[in-house]
Order: structure tokens, then C-alpha cells, then sequence
């Protein structure tokens, strides 16, 4: 047992050095809802049921029903199959075509429980809820590249948990969050070219941040009311991260000695300028409902609610001073609070195999006028297959079709210019846990 | 053979719907069958002190035809050769300092014998007392040909179904450029303003023509006025405060861009120069006088707006947006700056050609609201990052900012009295100025 337990252990670290290393994702918004593979199975509807260590995600609640120590391990390659963008007048204007870098991201998952009683047991789950990459095709031709080239956020959390079964039929779990977090955003500098009366790139912007901690909490309830019905309901906290890292101009030469000398004079290129951001997460709840129709058949529906109003603007400072800085600037963001809808069916084909389908609708947080090459954002509708193994070394795959609807933008928040235009985005999600 | 026909009526089918496509611009209630564009050096398209074509091609009257239109011709202009009357400015330096200069040489108008008016009829350099009265004299002759038509006669002859007016700039405009403000000389009087501003959009509207006005800026928006500071740093590291005509220049009184090369020289810098000109600077008294009488203009002209219903293009917050927080267009920020905020070309007082295709979406936009359209804007992509007329730094050359050549090629552009341009005394002094002194 003591061999295992170390075994787990540096599993564990493993996956967190990998969730550090990988640039997360895609989701509503940013979050990334596909924190283990049964669940993704059924499109997410899995809070009323929470019955695999990915619980600690879905449902604390579901922790105070573990009778066996489990551990489980995987990962959601996201592949995005495709991001264009189609522009508008007055700017890029029609005929301006771009797309993203095609995504390849694996996001990892990894759940620890442990009952330490026959009413107390204990979890420890490693997850990745937001994350983002954003990166645009050829970055020195994309029309939107004074607004992002690269955008990536990455997310690596560290969730602790305590599960309590009160009766035979009723859990809670208690979580704390620990969250780790590293923000990179790239764009290029404009500068109108006193010559010729246009606009040139004089720099590429790259600002890095280290990764910075963040701490909220969770707590879920399960309630199995009878055989044939149960319900669940769980939070997750608001979690702030306040970034720190630093920012870097790297020249581009404009050919014309005049010019770069007069910028030599007032931009602080190729060194290391200070800065500062934050993030404040949203806080998330999810009630779920679920109805055996049959023996072996269990239909599940959630509904979710985010608080993505918290995500109202990313300030970014410059905190070097004169000759290190660049002039601050806060991005306006203005999300708002939003619900999807989740239903998934559970079909147990036999005591060792079951099969999953489920169907998602995300509704997209971001305003029209908060669309933008950083993160374009849309409504989308998922559908998922899913399969699982259980006895000996279980696992579950899952496939997840993700189409996000044309998402325009043609307005502005007050004082912000046009980058009007047409997003289309597609992407598939494959999902893999292992659990012994 | 029946495969052949469904392939050319299908061709067929496809040229109409192509063609008609083409024409079919959503400008609801207003019409732009025939359009026409009355005003001064901006909707002339004057750019870098100059009338010259390759500005012209992108007035913004000629941007709001073609999108309102769906066409590319049919909207005449009275168009100049290279390089431009006057000869245009051009940029020969800025490191180690900035030179402006007006090329040699003058274009020639090439569209001269169009036997009908210009559909722009807008004359640089025209008041509002022009647009009705005058004839003749300056870039008037150019575009009014002698004719003995006003530009509002002329205009009108078209039977416009719209019209554009953005005038009364420089009956401001003067004062502000030459530093002299003098009511009845270098500005027009708030009451012959409202009663001539007034005559100029009814006999518009008696043809029948619907109207987009709009409004006058702020002077103080435009770098020809805020450029030079008032504090020059001496070689020695020492700050000192230029001297005007009534001593050290104090808060709110700003040095105009036509002083920068005697500045070089070292006028206005204590010790070193005699003080500045009464035409080098724009006091704090006459910037007061001076918006006193923008603010009275734009009443009149807003109130205009709403008796005629026309579509009215606040100009003057426009320009007070780019000297202020700057406009955003795709992350990149315009501003009033000069040379290098995109917006406002080598004369420190008319745009570039991105400055008038904003302009041109200005009004695009308050056409729309007003007339219910749905004109689609002006694609900005080729104004942001223009591929045309790299012009080359000469380098190496020392100078001053803006040459005195410059300066009178501009101020005469502007109607500026040549007895100001060429500082002389004003005609009647010594004597005392008649009373009333209106023009």
C-alpha cells in the first residue's frame, strides 16, 4: 500500500509539471468544463451522479461516497478544427481573411480519493478549469495584430478536498482551491510613419507573466433520494490572480535611419519592462437532476451557471517608470453572467461497460463588442460519445464535436475603435481517463 | 444546344443580379442620384497645402459617392496635377530636425473644360460669405472658372437630390493661423454667420435637396496651433518660456507651427532673439475670442440642422476626441498629433488621407441615422496602411521646421489678407479702424 500511495504521489507531480508545461484551451469563455472523461462522456452532465473520483470537479458531494481508495488520471486532447476570421468595413474591411494556428492542446486531469472512514474521506484533485491559446496565422500580415498575435492563459489547479456522508443518501464535500496561473499576451506596435503618412510595425510585444497563485473554495452536495432519482448541486468560488512578469519590445527596423533613430529615442526596445495584470476567475454553480428510466438506462440534465461578470477588464500596468515603460492600458471586457445546458444519457450495456451521449449548449459570456482576435468567443453546441471500462484498470474515452456559431462583431464599447468582422470556429475534443 | 441556353441564361441571369447588385445601396429616404459637395479647402480634399489629385481621388465627398452610389465615377472634381496648387508640402527631415517645405514648381487643373460644375464645388479657402457672394479671386477662379457664378450658384444649377455643406471654417480659420484676431477681418460676426448660414441652407433646400452639415472645430484641436510648445529647452539644459509681443507667454496663449523657424533662429527666446510676432502667436484672449465664435457658428449650424432636417456631423467633438484620448482603429491610436498621430497631414490644419476617409464615415454614419440608409462605411484597411507616395527622407539637410515658403502657401490658401501673410501694417492703420470693421 505504501508503494502504491508513493506511486500516486509522483503520478501526481507528473501531471501537474504536465498541466504546467501544456497551453490550455478553448471553452465558454475560457473555462474548460472536460475535467474527466465519464463526465465529458455525457457532455457534463454529471453533477447529479459525481460518481468517479472526478467528482472533486463535478460534485464535491460525490466524495462522501467513496468506499474504495481511487485514482484517477487523463487528459482532453483539444483539437481545433477550424478558427477564421472574415472582416468587415470600416476596418480590416471586407476580403481580409486570417485564421488561427490549428490548436493542439492537452489539458490534463488527475483525482486522488481516499475514504478515511466509513462517513469521512479525503481527495485531492488536480485540474485545469480555464485556459486559452489564441494564436493567428502569419502574425507580421494578420490585420489584427496591433490587438493580439498570441494570446495564452494557463491554469493549473490544486483542489483538496473533504467529503462527508451524513446519511446513507446524502453528501457534502468541501474543497480549497489553489489556483496557478501564467498569462502571455503578444501583439505588434503601430506607429504612423511620418514619411509616407502610414502605419508600419515598429515592435513586437511580448508580455509574459510568472506563474502567480490565486485561492478560492468549492463545496457540492449529492442527494440519492431513491434508485431512480437523485440531485446535486455545487460552487466553485471566485478566484483572483494578480499577475506580475514583464514585457519586451523587440525591434523591428523600419529602414529608414531618420525614423529609428527619432524611435530609438522614445521606444524602450529589446529590454525588460515591468508589469502587471490581474484576472478574477468566475465563480461557477451547477444543479443537476437525474432520472433512471429504466434498469440501466439514466438520463441526466444540468444546468450551469457562471459569473463571468467578473471578468470586466484586464489592466495592464507598466510599472517601470519613465525609460521602462510602456503607457498602461486597460482592455475592456465586460462579460456577462451566463447559463448552459447540459443532458446526458447513461446506458449500461453491462456490468462492465457503459455507454454515454450527451448534448451541451454554452451560451458565450463576451458582448459583440468585446469580440476580438484576443479571444473570440461564441455561442456553441457540443455533442459527445462516450464509452467506459470499468474492473481491473478502468477507463473511459469520449468524443466531443464542438461548433461554436458565427460569432460578427459590428460595434465598439464606447472610446474603442472597430475590428469588425465574422469568427467561425469549430473543434473536436478527445478525451482519456484511467482509473485503478 | 438546350444545355447552352440554360448556360447563357444562367450567364444572363447572373450579369443582371451582378449589375444590379452593384447599384443597390440602401440610402433610404435619402437620394444620391445627383450629389453635391459645398464647402472649403476640407471638402476640396486639400492636403499638405496643396489642391492636388492624388488627395483629391479621396475627398471625402468622393468617398461618401461611391459608397452611397455603389459607382467609382460620375462625380466630378476640379482636379490638379502633381505636385498641386500650391505646390505641396513635403516632409524632407526629422532627424536632427524637422523640415517642411513646399515643393517647387504648381500642377495644372486637368478637368478644366467639364461643361458643367463640379459636383465638388467646394472652393479652399472660402467663408461663408463666399459660398454665396464670391466670384472670382484666389483657388475661386480655378473652380469657378470665371463663370461669374457664386459656388452655391453653381452647386445648384446641378439640381442636387443631396447636398453636403461643411463651411464657416475659415471664418475662423484665419485668425487662428495668422494669430490675429480682428471681428469683421479675420473672423466673421456670430449674427451675419447665423443670417448667411441660414440663406446658404434654404436656397439648398428650395431645390429640393436633402443635407448632411457639419460643424466647426475647436482651433486648439489642430497641431498647426498646439505643435510648439511655449517652453524650449536651450542646449544648456535650461527651460525658458518664449517671449511674445506683451512679454513671457503665459498659460492658454500657444505658439503657432509658422514660428518654428524663426524660433530656430532665436526669435522669442530671451536674450537670445527679439520677441516673438503678434502673427507667431495665438494669445489666450484671441483663442477665447476665437471659440467664442465656434461656439456661436455650431448653434446656429445645429439649429439649422434640425429646422432642415439634415444629418449633422459633430466635427468639432470629433477633433476634440483625437487631441484628447485619440481614436482607435484596430489597436492602432490616432491622434491630433503632429506628424505622427496619422491624422492631420504637413500643414498642421487639413487631415491625411486616413484623416478624410474618417471623415467621409462621419458623415456616412449620420447619414444613416438620419435617413434611415445603410450606407455601408468606407473600408479604411488601404488608408491605415497606405501603399502610396513613399516619400523618401531627403536626410542630412539642416533646417527648421516650417519654411517660411510654407507658411505663406498655406496662410494664402487659408484666405488669410496677404497683408497679413506678408506682415504688413492693416490697411487704414494709422488711422483708426472704420467701426464695426464687418467685411
Amino acid at each position: 500500500m505504501q508503494r502504491r500511495g508513493s506511486f500516486v504521489g509522483r503520478a501526481m507531480v507528473f501531471v501537474a509539471l504536465v498541466a504546467l508545461a501544456a497551453g490550455p484551451i478553448h471553452a465558454a469563455g475560457f473555462s474548460i468544463f472536460e475535467q474527466g472523461t465519464k463526465a465529458m462522456g455525457m457532455a457534463g452532465a454529471f453533477t447529479a451522479q459525481a460518481d468517479d473520483p472526478s467528482a472533486l470537479f463535478h460534485n464535491a458531494g460525490g466524495l462522501a461516497f467513496v468506499t474504495d481508495r481511487q485514482f484517477s488520471v487523463g487528459t482532453t486532447w483539444i483539437h481545433g478544427t477550424k478558427a477564421e476570421f472574415d472582416g468587415d468595413a470600416p476596418f480590416p474591411g471586407p476580403g481580409n481573411h486570417a485564421e488561427q494556428k490549428k490548436l493542439s492542446e492537452f489539458p490534463p486531469h488527475a483525482y486522488f480519493v481516499h475514504p478515511i472512514s466509513s462517513v469521512w474521506k479525503f481527495g485531492l484533485g488536480i485540474e485545469t478549469p480555464f485556459g486559452l491559446v489564441t494564436e493567428w496565422e502569419k502574425p507580421d500580415q494578420f490585420s489584427g495584430r496591433f490587438l493580439s498575435t498570441k494570446a495564452s492563459l494557463q491554469v493549473i489547479d490544486l483542489n483538496p478536498t473533504l467529503g462527508w456522508q451524513i446519511t446513507p443518501n446524502f453528501g457534502l464535500g468541501f474543497g480549497a482551491i489553489g489556483r496557478f496561473s501564467k498569462v502571455e499576451l503578444n501583439r505588434n506596435i503601430p506607429f504612423n510613419n511620418p514619411f509616407t503618412q502610414s502605419i508600419i510595425d515598429i515592435g513586437r510585444l511580448k508580455l509574459e507573466s510568472d506563474f502567480d497563485t490565486g485561492y478560492g473554495w468549492n463545496v457540492g452536495l449529492l442527494h440519492k433520494v431513491n434508485n431512480s432519482f437523485s440531485w446535486g448541486l455545487a460552487y466553485r468560488s471566485k478566484v483572483k490572480v494578480d499577475y506580475e512578469g514583464q514585457a519586451r519590445v523587440n525591434r523591428v527596423p523600419t529602414g529608414n535611419p531618420q525614423l529609428d533613430a527619432l524611435l530609438g529615442a522614445q521606444v524602450p526596445f529589446d529590454k525588460d519592462l515591468p508589469v502587471k495584470t490581474e484576472i478574477e476567475f468566475p465563480d461557477e454553480a451547477s444543479l443537476g437532476l437525474a432520472f433512471a428510466l429504466t434498469a440501466n438506462l439514466l438520463l441526466e440534465t444540468d444546468v450551469n451557471w457562471t459569473g463571468w461578470s467578473s471578468f470586466d477588464q484586464v489592466p495592464i500596468t507598466f510599472t517601470g517608470g519613465p525609460g521602462n515603460a510602456l503607457p498602461s492600458q486597460t482592455l475592456p471586457e465586460r462579460w456577462d453572467d451566463v447559463y448552459n445546458y447540459r443532458a446526458g444519457l447513461r446506458w449500461t450495456a453491462s456490468p462492465t461497460s457503459q455507454w454515454r451521449f450527451g448534448y451541451v449548449f454554452d451560451e458565450t459570456p463576451q458582448p459583440e463588442e468585446g469580440v476580438s482576435p484576443l479571444l473570440p468567443d461564441a455561442d456553441r453546441n457540443g455533442v459527445t460519445l462516450g464509452y467506459g471500462h470499468t474492473g481491473g484498470i478502468g477507463y473511459d474515452v469520449a468524443l466531443m464535436y464542438l461548433d461554436f456559431k458565427e460569432r460578427s462583431r459590428h460595434r465598439s464599447f464606447p472610446g474603442e475603435g472597430p475590428f469588425f468582422g465574422t469568427y467561425n470556429t469549430q473543434a473536436i475534443l478527445l478525451g482519456l481517463t484511467v482509473n485503478f | 444546344m438546350q444545355r447552352l441556353k440554360v448556360l447563357a441564361s444562367l450567364a444572363l441571369a447572373l450579369l443582371f443580379t451582378a449589375g444590379t447588385a452593384v447599384a443597390q445601396v440602401n440610402t433610404g429616404s435619402a437620394n444620391f442620384t445627383r450629389y453635391v459637395a459645398f464647402g472649403d479647402s476640407l471638402t476640396a480634399g486639400f492636403n499638405s497645402g496643396s489642391l492636388v489629385r492624388t488627395f483629391q481621388n479621396n475627398s471625402y465627398p468622393v468617398l461618401i459617392f461611391r459608397q452611397a452610389t455603389g459607382r467609382t465615377t460620375g462625380f466630378e472634381q476640379p482636379l490638379v496635377s502633381e505636385p498641386g496648387i500650391p505646390g505641396i508640402l513635403t516632409l524632407q527631415s526629422i532627424v536632427p530636425r524637422v523640415v517642411i517645405a513646399a515643393s517647387g514648381g504648381q500642377g495644372q487643373p486637368v478637368n478644366l473644360n467639364l461643361p458643367r460644375p463640379y459636383d465638388n464645388i467646394a472652393v479652399p479657402g472660402a467663408r461663408l460669405h463666399d459660398l454665396l457672394a464670391t466670384t472670382s479671386g484666389g483657388l475661386h477662379d480655378l473652380i469657378l472658372r470665371g463663370l461669374g457664378f457664386t459656388q452655391l450658384q453653381q452647386g445648384l444649377s446641378l439640381q442636387p437630390t443631396f447636398a453636403t455643406l461643411w463651411i464657416g471654417n475659415n471664418d475662423v480659420l484665419a485668425a487662428a493661423t495668422s494669430g490675429i484676431a480682428i471681428e469683421g477681418v479675420t473672423l466673421t460676426p456670430a449674427a451675419q454667420f447665423d443670417a448667411e448660414y441660414r440663406q446658404a441652407a434654404a436656397a439648398i433646400a428650395s431645390v429640393g435637396a436633402k443635407m448632411a452639415v457639419a460643424n466647426i472645430p475647436d482651433v486648439t484641436s489642430i497641431p498647426f496651433v498646439t505643435t510648439v510648445s511655449r517652453f524650449l529647452t536651450l542646449p544648456t539644459g535650461q527651460t525658458v518660456t518664449l517671449v511674445g509681443p506683451n512679454g513671457p507667454l503665459q498659460a492658454g496663449d500657444f505658439v503657432l507651427l509658422s514660428a518654428s523657424a524663426d524660433i530656430g533662429a532665436g526669435r522669442g527666446i530671451p536674450g537670445v532673439g527679439p520677441p516673438l510676432a503678434d502673427s507667431q502667436v495665438l494669445s489666450a484672449a484671441e483663442v477665447a475670442a476665437i471659440q467664442d465664435h465656434i461656439n456661436h457658428y455650431n448653434a446656429t449650424i445645429s439649429a439649422v440642422a434640425n429646422e432642415r432636417g439634415a444629418a449633422l456631423v459633430d466635427a468639432n467633438a470629433l477633433l476634440r476626441q483625437l487631441a484628447t484620448t485619440g481614436v482607435n482603429i484596430g489597436g492602432v491610436t490616432y491622434r491630433s498629433s503632429f506628424l505622427t498621430g496619422g491624422v492631420f497631414s504637413y500643414d498642421g490644419v487639413h487631415p491625411t488621407a486616413f484623416g478624410y476617409a474618417f471623415i467621409a464615415n462621419q458623415f456616412i454614419d449620420a447619414i444613416n441615422a438620419k435617413f434611415g440608409g445603410d450606407i455601408p462605411p468606407v473600408d479604411l484597411f488601404p488608408f491605415v496602411f497606405g501603399t502610396n507616395k513613399a516619400a523618401k527622407a531627403a536626410g542630412g539637410d539642416l533646417g527648421f521646421v516650417f519654411t517660411d515658403g510654407a507658411r505663406r502657401s498655406l496662410l494664402q490658401s487659408l484666405g488669410v489678407p496677404k497683408w497679413i501673410v506678408d506682415g504688413q501694417p492693416a490697411p487704414g492703420k494709422p488711422h483708426r479702424p472704420r467701426r464695426g470693421a464687418k467685411g
